[in-house]
């Protein structure tokens, strides 16, 4: 590895922000085309009404929830690279830190619009904003659906704002080597940012607070997400492992889509000397760790339905394990915590290919952990008679696929446009010294 | 004496801006700031600057979060006094989420205001006697004298290894 400078860190980010090639804005492009098909699958939900939707009685909630708790899990990580690993102070998470909180602020945008799409009738929206009208309802904080509007419009908000922050140094340093419209554009959005010492005196300790801020923040937001069920007494639903469960699986999924967003990257933009194989391994071992975690959360909730000697919580499990959705089960098992043991193996956490891969396992099984926990509790309830199984719609496929693309889309727009890489840190990471940053 | 022409000494070094800046101030001319496109430990110990006060704001932000969190959900559920779930109307513990993300929400806005009142931020004052190396890999020590003492300070800079910026002359308003 070459060694690196400020001015190669400089040059290597700067390089990312030239003119794309005509094949970038096809992808873009296609992306785009991609979210519109969502946005039509939506707008004929809207006309049509929610019934378009595979949900029924029971399972009234599907692909709408499961993709809301999906893209709130990937959200996660990006507060727990940029606040939790800066409290501690690891010069690992540099590199990846800036990609890793747009991802949060993308994440968090199209989680938020799942409850939208979900509503069905989403002009109604306003009836959970705390507004006076000529209804005079209210809405009410007892339910935790009103928790996660708190939650999530107060992540959004915050997550952006440490994002913005972040950035600012990064953004008055393109604004000084650009000219013309983009230097314009530049010198409005840093601010009027100099790096004065005055200036850096309380950007350090504001920056400080951001994560002191951030840290509990994230941990309370799939928390109250996980509330969402666990406070209803559904079968396999009511249990309180649920926070630190669903904690623990938000960070496990959020660090595969870093290492998916990020591999790419790295090989597109010529990041191999700033995104080294030890911060993706860095990453890797993270994975291990939540995995671990979540693997004791899975075999928990088995435990506890046994131990309670509860019929119905009973048959829930026997039922995940044997019944109409055991594939899923089976899926989130093996890909959630068999697959990123396979990272014990430094071969396999030094290998670009082998990380992309398990990194695309991991998120597929996460999309499957939702889907046996929001669905399967539901489906095999209380009572027999009661029990119903779901599949998703057409339109629902169609939407899932539209967020998708529109989370690449704008991501896309972002490391085109926006540093991808913090220079800043990257700098502060060259000060300590490289090993500091490969440790 | 009046302060009235600036000059900035360009430095690569973090360990020579540290020397210069301890020398410019035992010396005539008027150290003004240091430019630096990471916040340096060395340099900002070698200044001996004050704690920020950026946490007051915070902090006050989190108290008034803290009170209106426990407020709305408080006022909202005594509109109509319905019990919902066996819970008592005012039920602190739910609430308890409310209020926390309203501290956290607030605490944040203070944090900002904080930072922006301080820095004094959005401002395009800062980047007079501005040199844009210094968001790159430099750093710029700015410092200011009298016309007389112009070549002085200048020879001061060079003979610690500086690269000269002189800025031209602005009269103070």
């Amino acid at each position: 590895m070459s060694r690196l400078t400020y001015a190669k860190i400089d040059q290597t980010i700067l390089d990312t922000l030239t003119p794309p090639p005509r094949h970038y804005w096809w992808i873009v492009g296609l992306l785009f085309m991609g979210a519109m098909v969502g946005a039509a699958c939506w707008t004929y939900q809207i006309f049509v009404g929610i019934g378009v939707g595979g949900q029924n009685n029971p399972v009234a909630w599907g692909t709408y929830l499961i993709n809301f708790v999906f893209w709130v899990g990937i959200a996660h990580s990006g507060t727990l690279i940029s606040a939790i690993l800066h409290l501690f102070r690891a010069g690992w998470r540099n590199p990846i830190a800036r990609a890793a909180e747009t991802m949060t602020v993308f994440a968090v945008c199209i989680a938020g619009l799942f409850p939208f799409i979900h509503l069905g009738r989403v002009w109604q929206v306003y009836y959970m904003l705390p507004i006076p009208t000529q209804r005079l309802l209210w809405p009410n904080f007892l339910s935790p659906l009103m928790f996660d509007v708190i939650a999530i419009s107060t992540y959004l908000t915050v997550s952006s704002l440490f994002w913005y922050t972040g950035m600012l140094p990064d953004l008055a340093a393109i604004r000084d080597r650009t000219t013309g419209t983009r230097h314009k554009i530049f010198a409005v959005i840093s601010l009027g940012w100099s790096g004065a010492h005055e200036q850096w005196r309380h950007y350090t300790r504001g920056y400080l607070f951001f994560a002191a801020l951030a840290t509990p923040l994230v941990i309370s937001v799939h928390s109250v997400v996980s509330w969402d069920f666990a406070l209803g007494i559904v079968p396999g639903w009511h249990t309180t492992i649920f926070a630190p469960y669903f904690v623990a699986g938000a960070i496990h999924s959020g660090l595969a889509m870093v290492l998916t967003l990020m591999i790419p990257l790295r090989k597109l933009f010529h990041y191999e000397d700033i995104i080294t194989i030890n911060v993706l391994q860095n990453v890797a071992k993270t994975i291990v760790f939540t995995g671990l975690i979540v693997g004791l959360a899975y075999a928990t909730e088995f435990f506890i339905a046994w131990y309670s000697h509860n019929a119905v919580e009973m048959e829930q499990f026997r039922w995940r394990l044997f019944g109409d959705y055991r594939w899923g089960f089976y899926f989130m098992v093996l890909c959630n915590t068999m697959a990123p043991l396979l990272f014990l193996f430094k071969k396999i956490r030094t290998s670009i290919v082998p990380l992309l891969i398990i990194s695309l396992v991991v998120n597929f099984g996460m999309w499957w952990e939702r889907f046996v926990i929001i669905v399967g509790g539901v489906a095999h309830g209380f009572a027999p008679h009661a029990w119903g199984l779901y599949a998703p719609s057409l339109i629902e496929y169609g939407i899932m696929f539209g967020t998708f693309c529109l989370f690449f889309f704008l991501f896309m727009l972002f490391a085109k446009h926006l540093p991808s890489v913090s220079m800043t840190e990257m700098k502060e990471t060259v000060e300590k010294g490289i090993a500091d940053h490969d440790a | 004496m009046t302060h009235e022409r600036h000059i900035m000494g360009i430095f690569q070094d973090e360990d020579q801006v540290v020397t210069t800046v301890q020398d410019l101030k035992a010396s005539p001319y008027r150290f003004e700031r240091v430019n630096m496109p990471i916040p340096s430990h060395k340099i900002m110990n070698a200044l001996n600057l004050k704690k920020s006060r950026v946490g007051w704001f915070t902090l006050c932000g989190g108290i008034i979060g803290f009170l209106s969190g426990f407020a709305l959900a408080i006022f909202t559920a005594t509109r109509w006094d319905l019990i919902v779930s066996g819970k008592p109307i005012v039920a602190i513990i739910p609430f308890v989420v409310v209020g926390f993300e309203a501290t956290i929400l607030f605490a944040v806005f203070g944090n900002v205001i904080g930072l922006l009142t301080q820095t004094r931020l959005p401002s395009s004052s800062w980047l007079t006697h501005y040199d844009p190396r210094c968001s790159g890999e430099h750093f710029g020590v700015l410092a200011s004298c009298a016309l007389e003492q112009l070549e002085e300070l200048k020879d001061f800079f060079r003979e610690r290894g500086a690269e000269l910026k002189e800025f031209n002359y602005r009269p103070k308003p």
